[in-house]
């Protein structure tokens, strides 16, 4: 994912794979005459290419997820309306039963659901585009646009720059089938694709940051080093398991346990009713250990019963509430080795892309850790993660290595260190043999070292004693606005995004039109001469 | 379904040319990709798979006339409309759907005031009424201003304002918002939400203000680093103090204070004078003209003639990250989340202290208490008018005014296909047939048991139309319905003035119904059951039938009995409305119209007497009702 990757401002770092390309472009610094384009006025003024050429209308910002569209203008701080997919947007015109018997999955069901049953309408695609209806996909998103230009945006679609957030990894029927959708629908000249994770750590403030998108079908952790993406690595542990959970354990209170086995994972609760109850009361305990105050264990929270949720309300103990959130994002009680690839807890998720990161990327991004994602609501749930990952990093400092072969290893160099020493000087011995553990296993744990300045360093730090030193080496979590509103900020300061499709060109072509050369390099608005070529192709950067 | 039984639904025929996907030809012929359409519950039954992957062969060739319409497809859900809603384009002859218009709109109103906003307002209001209109953040009822004296009678300019909700009996005083005046309530709140924490709105704004001194165009860009580097520094020695105490910024400050970092790093890293966002200052400012003279100072061998004492700088500025609260960095607070689960846990939160999804919607994306609901100023609407997607004709054009409700332009649909009508046809007491069974419910039709339902399709057009009925003989899905239908090929007569049809013979649509109970008894195939001046009801057959995993599902060669268990529990726990009976109709109908001028010039299918044939075909669905789930 290294390719879909921005960069801005920074000229000297602006390089072809950058997701971002400026509106200005960099140039030698010292002394320089503005280069010939005097002769050729028309062009003189394309450096800022929407102010000059016409007045363009504020670009339109969508981001699209598996459960919530977001949409707005450019330049404003949040989006102007979030819209959610579910079976009440494919209901047909005219059918009014959502607002005669009060939406579906508000009050019981009639009958259990299997629990990928019970998610999958509210769901606009799943990542595996095999189980994906593309037509149908195509056809929420058509409506999901219109109606999201008729009753919010209030502007004429088609008329203004579309930038879609999309996530870094799309399958690519979808991409064609949302983008072939929106061309054909509307008019619109262009659209441009910015990727979420890096609008995140936009929205930060951060040119570094590790993202971690606590999303719907799955949780992502995007290392992002100056902009760029430099790895992505997943989970499944996400807030669709965590809603399936949190059914199962309403599913339970409703029945009072008494669950046959055959109906073990099977929902008969609402939906809309169990999104109701995790948006609002989906917490997480902030430590891992269970001792917490029988005060807190007992105290009780009444909610709408999960049998009857229209009309009566039921005692429920507040702590149940924090387990669905436990179990499924951090997998208690489950040795590493059991889990697979592809389910690691959040924290773990953390700690192995910060692992698979070169030190220096790693120093600076593990102390700009930005959760996003609808689960980074969760109260409670973002401390816990770093704590556990602190504490991961307390037990096996940043080496990958594990296993009893390594510590058997280790134990028998502490013997020999030992006994060394107690040869040598004795006394020193009770001090040392607290120390040696953490000394001699692994490369310092960058966290706790005292950052050792050498002559070199120093004098750079003279040299530059302006630009503050970056905090770096410890974990810290930084709040980020969200990908939407880095989307925003990203727009409204005319930068424009590395993939950028034109109309004309995806029409003729589709998605196959791209330039598979993701090192395809970035057309120079400046130079109208050779502009002729570069201009005929466009790259799908990290989507290709 | 959705609406009472029986009804009728009419497909847009644009569901049928698929959304052209350019590289979808392309991608398919490099690997064939086996039916992405399969629908995973694996309640399609081989024969309907193989349907599937003929048509996606086919697609892209015109041959999707050739399929049955699914109305119990997902998809169909999206191209079915109530044939009321359609539109009909002139000039391309054909239904248009909302889905094959484009919009523009013609004028933006508060549904509540009924007050036009000019358009150069509407982004500014942020598409929302800037009066006084307000909805109930909690219950979204329209808020009233009122007083707080008001309940005790005082005169009516007293006091405090405050809005009120009339239907949950909310009011701004639950969030400690009073209002001095009763108007120009939304620029009030404006200003009393931006600074509700006082302390952090002062220091964003300052911040900003002093961004905004620095990123003023006309600054001189020599002296832009020494600046901003002693900025840096005072915001490294500011930073320290104010961080860990200060409350968090809220949304919209945070969001303008890294705009503003951005801003002026970009200036501050862009060095050429020319690609400076703002080129459009020349070079009459003071600052330009420093610019230049750096420019001539900082080369390398004059910069000791003009006792540069700068040397030139070897890499270019590099842009840094935010670094300070005041540049929109906001670095995690230990307490925040311990503190906000303490306030869930609290007796005085519970449930209803929670905003819900739907009131957090449309609030600022930190809102998460109902405390923190702000009213809302009523959402704009727009009128629009309506092109057809593909001729760009005009196909809706309302009056600009919001108070008037007429339109200078409307081509609906219905004035030119037949609007179709359903309703059973109730045995007769005189030909009492054993096996009829009684449809005076429509929500339980049993199955098995032929039932009989009128169809009546009524011309708007004055010109007669040769109408030609189409039905698969059973329909899809997996409750097999055999459908027949009588007369499939009929004629409706023109729509003509309706004071002819008074004057012809007023007596005769009155007395038709009470006619045709009783003297046309049974009905025939091949005859038309009814007809009258512009319209003609047909009989359909239809014997509905029987659910799967119903007791009465027999052995009579229906393809249900095929299915097996599994699939039957995968229906019914999937699909809800299994059991609504609806019936794809496909409708032909042709006609001699008049030709128009631009037809008869080019002279292509015109007749002698100035008419041309014209054809239209369309998928209707007929919403019979409900089987029942046993004999």
């Amino acid at each position: 994912m290294s390719s879909d990757t921005p960069s801005m401002g920074a000229s000297k770092r602006a390089s072809a794979t950058s997701g971002l390309r400026n509106s200005q472009t960099a140039r030698p610094v010292s002394p320089h005459t503005p280069q010939a384009r005097s002769g050729n006025p028309s062009f003189a003024s394309s450096t800022s290419p929407s102010s000059s050429f016409r007045s363009e209308d504020d670009a339109i910002i969508f981001e699209i997820g598996a459960r919530w569209l977001r949409a707005g203008f450019e330049g404003s701080s949040a989006p102007v309306c979030v819209v959610g997919f579910g079976p009440e947007d494919s209901r047909r015109v005219g059918d009014y039963r959502g607002w005669i018997q009060g939406s579906t999955g508000a009050g019981r069901l009639p009958q259990s659901v299997d629990m990928d049953e019970w998610t999958r309408v509210y769901e606009l695609w799943r990542p595996d585009s095999r189980e994906v209806d593309l037509g149908l996909v195509e056809d929420k998103i058509e409506r999901a646009f219109r109606e999201t230009y008729n009753q919010f945006l209030l502007t004429d679609a088609g008329t203004s720059r579309l930038v879609l957030v999309l996530p870094s990894l799309m399958p690519h029927p979808l991409l064609s089938s949302l983008l072939s959708t929106l061309f054909s629908r509307w008019r619109f000249p262009s659209v441009t694709l910015l990727s979420s994770a890096t609008m995140s750590a936009t929205a930060a403030g951060l040119r570094s940051a590790l993202v971690v998108d606590i999303g719907w079908a799955e949780t992502t952790a995007t290392a992002i080093y100056e902009y760029r993406e430099m790895t992505t690595k997943r989970t499944t542990r996400s807030m669709k398991h965590l809603m399936q959970e949190m059914g199962l354990l309403l599913t339970g209170l409703a029945s009072d346990g008494s669950q046959d086995p055959d109906t073990a994972n099977r929902i008969s609760v609402g939906f809309a009713y169990c999104e109701e109850v995790v948006s609002r009361f989906a917490w997480c305990k902030p430590q891992a250990k269970k001792d917490t105050s029988s005060d807190e264990l007992n105290r009780k929270l009444s909610i709408p019963s999960p049998a009857n949720p229209e009309e009566e309300y039921m005692e429920v103990p507040f702590s149940h509430l924090a387990e669905p959130a436990e179990k499924v994002l951090f997998a208690p009680g489950v040795e590493e080795h059991e889990l697979d690839d592809e389910e690691k807890s959040l924290p773990l998720l953390v700690y192995n892309s910060l692992l698979s990161l070169c030190p220096d990327a790693r120093g600076t991004c593990m102390s700009r850790i930005v959760f996003v994602g609808g689960g980074s609501r969760i109260p409670g749930l973002r401390r816990r993660v770093l704590k556990e990952v602190s504490l991961l990093i307390d037990r096996h400092g940043w080496s990958p290595i594990r296993g009893k072969a390594l510590e058997r290893q280790r134990q028998r160099l502490e013997e020999l260190r030992l006994s060394a020493r107690k040869a040598s000087s004795p006394p020193e011995t009770p001090k040392s043999n607290g120390e040696a553990p953490s000394t001699n296993d692994e490369p310092a744990d960058p966290s706790k070292e005292v950052p050792e300045i050498d002559f070199v360093e120093q004098k750079l730090r003279r040299q530059n004693k302006d630009i503050p030193v970056p905090i770096q080496g410890v974990l810290r979590e930084v709040e980020s606005l969200g990908p939407w509103a880095g989307a925003s900020l990203t727009t409204s300061l005319k930068i424009r995004g590395m993939v950028e499709i034109e109309r004309e060109k995806f029409l003729q072509h589709g998605l196959a039109g791209a330039t598979r050369d993701i090192d395809h390099p970035v057309p120079d608005r400046r130079s109208g001469l050779r502009s002729g070529g570069d201009r005929s192709s466009w790259t799908l950067a990290g989507w290709a | 379904m959705s609406r009472p039984f029986p009804y009728t639904y009419i497909s847009c025929p644009c569901a049928d040319t698929p959304v052209p996907d350019p590289a979808r030809k392309r991608r398919s012929r490099e690997s064939p990709q086996k039916s992405p359409q399969k629908p995973p519950t694996g309640r399609v039954d081989t024969d309907q798979d193989k349907k599937l992957s003929v048509k996606e062969e086919q697609q892209g060739e015109d041959e999707d006339e050739e399929q049955t319409f699914d109305p119990r497809s997902p998809r169909s859900n999206f191209s079915l409309y109530p044939p009321e809603q359609l539109l009909y384009c002139e000039e391309c002859h054909q239904i248009k759907c909302p889905r094959c218009i484009t919009e523009e709109i013609v004028s933006w109103y508060c549904p509540s005031c009924l007050f036009e906003t000019p358009s150069s307002m509407v982004r500014g209001d942020g598409n929302r009424c800037g009066r006084n209109c307000f909805n109930c953040p909690v219950c979204t009822a329209p808020l009233a201003v009122s007083t707080i004296e008001n309940a005790t009678g005082n005169g009516p300019q007293q006091g405090p304002w405050v809005l009120s909700c009339g239907y949950c009996l909310w009011t701004t005083l639950d969030i400690g918002i009073k209002f001095d005046k009763p108007t120009n309530i939304r620029s009030q709140l404006q200003k009393m939400t931006d600074s509700t924490p006082p302390a952090t709105h002062d220091r964003s704004r300052q911040a900003s203000r002093n961004f905004g001194d620095l990123k003023h165009p006309l600054s001189s860009f020599a002296s832009v680093d020494e600046q901003s580097s002693a900025r840096e520094r005072d915001g490294e020695q500011a930073a320290p103090k104010d961080d860990p105490a200060a409350p968090p910024m809220g949304t919209d400050a945070r969001f303008a204070a890294l705009k503003n970092f951005y801003r002026t790093q970009i200036a501050e890293t862009s060095n050429s004078p020319n690609d400076h966002l703002s080129s459009e200052f020349g070079f009459s400012s003071p600052g330009a003209l420093n610019r230049l003279m750096s420019l001539y100072t900082s080369s390398s061998r004059l910069s000791g003639l003009y006792g540069g004492s700068k040397k030139p700088k070897s890499k270019p500025p590099v842009m840094r990250e935010a670094l300070t609260a005041s540049e929109g960095l906001q670095v995690a607070l230990e307490n925040n989340e311990t503190d906000m689960i303490a306030r869930l846990q609290s007796p005085e939160c519970g449930w209803d202290g929670m905003a819900s999804i739907d009131q957090r919607a449309t609030q600022s994306p930190d809102a998460r208490f109902v405390d923190d609901l702000l009213p809302l100023p009523v959402l704009l609407r727009t009128k629009r008018a309506k092109r057809c997607k593909s001729c760009k004709h005009i196909l809706v054009k309302p009056e600009s005014k919001p108070q008037s409700t007429r339109f200078r332009i409307r081509l609906i649909a219905l004035s030119y296909i037949p609007l179709p009508t359903l309703r059973p046809l109730a045995p007769s007491s005189s030909s009492a047939l054993p096996a009829m069974a009684p449809t005076s419910d429509l929500n339980s039709l049993p199955p098995l048991r032929p039932i009989h339902v009128l169809l009546t399709l009524k011309n708007h057009m004055f010109d007669p139309v040769r109408i030609t009925l189409a039905t698969p003989p059973v329909t899809p899905g997996h409750v097999a319905t055999k459908v027949t239908v009588l007369s499939p090929q009929f004629e409706i007569g023109a729509n003509s003035d309706v004071w002819d049809e008074a004057l012809q013979g007023a007596s005769a649509p009155l007395t038709s119904d009470s006619r045709s109970a009783a003297l046309r008894g049974v009905p025939e195939a091949g005859k038309v059951w009814d007809k009258g001046r512009n319209w003609t009801t047909v009989v359909l057959e239809v014997v509905p039938g029987t659910l799967p995993g119903s007791s009465a599902e027999g052995g009579d060669g229906n393809p249900n009995t095929e299915t097996n268990d599994e699939d039957i529990l995968a229906v019914a726990a999937s699909k809800q409305d299994e059991d609504v009976l609806e019936i794809p109709v496909f409708v032909h109908m042709d006609w001699d119209a008049d030709a128009q001028l631009d037809q008869q010039n080019v002279g292509k299918g015109s007749k002698p007497d100035d008419k041309v044939t014209r054809e239209l075909a369309y998928w209707m669905v007929l919403g019979v009702g409900r089987i029942q789930a046993s004999l």
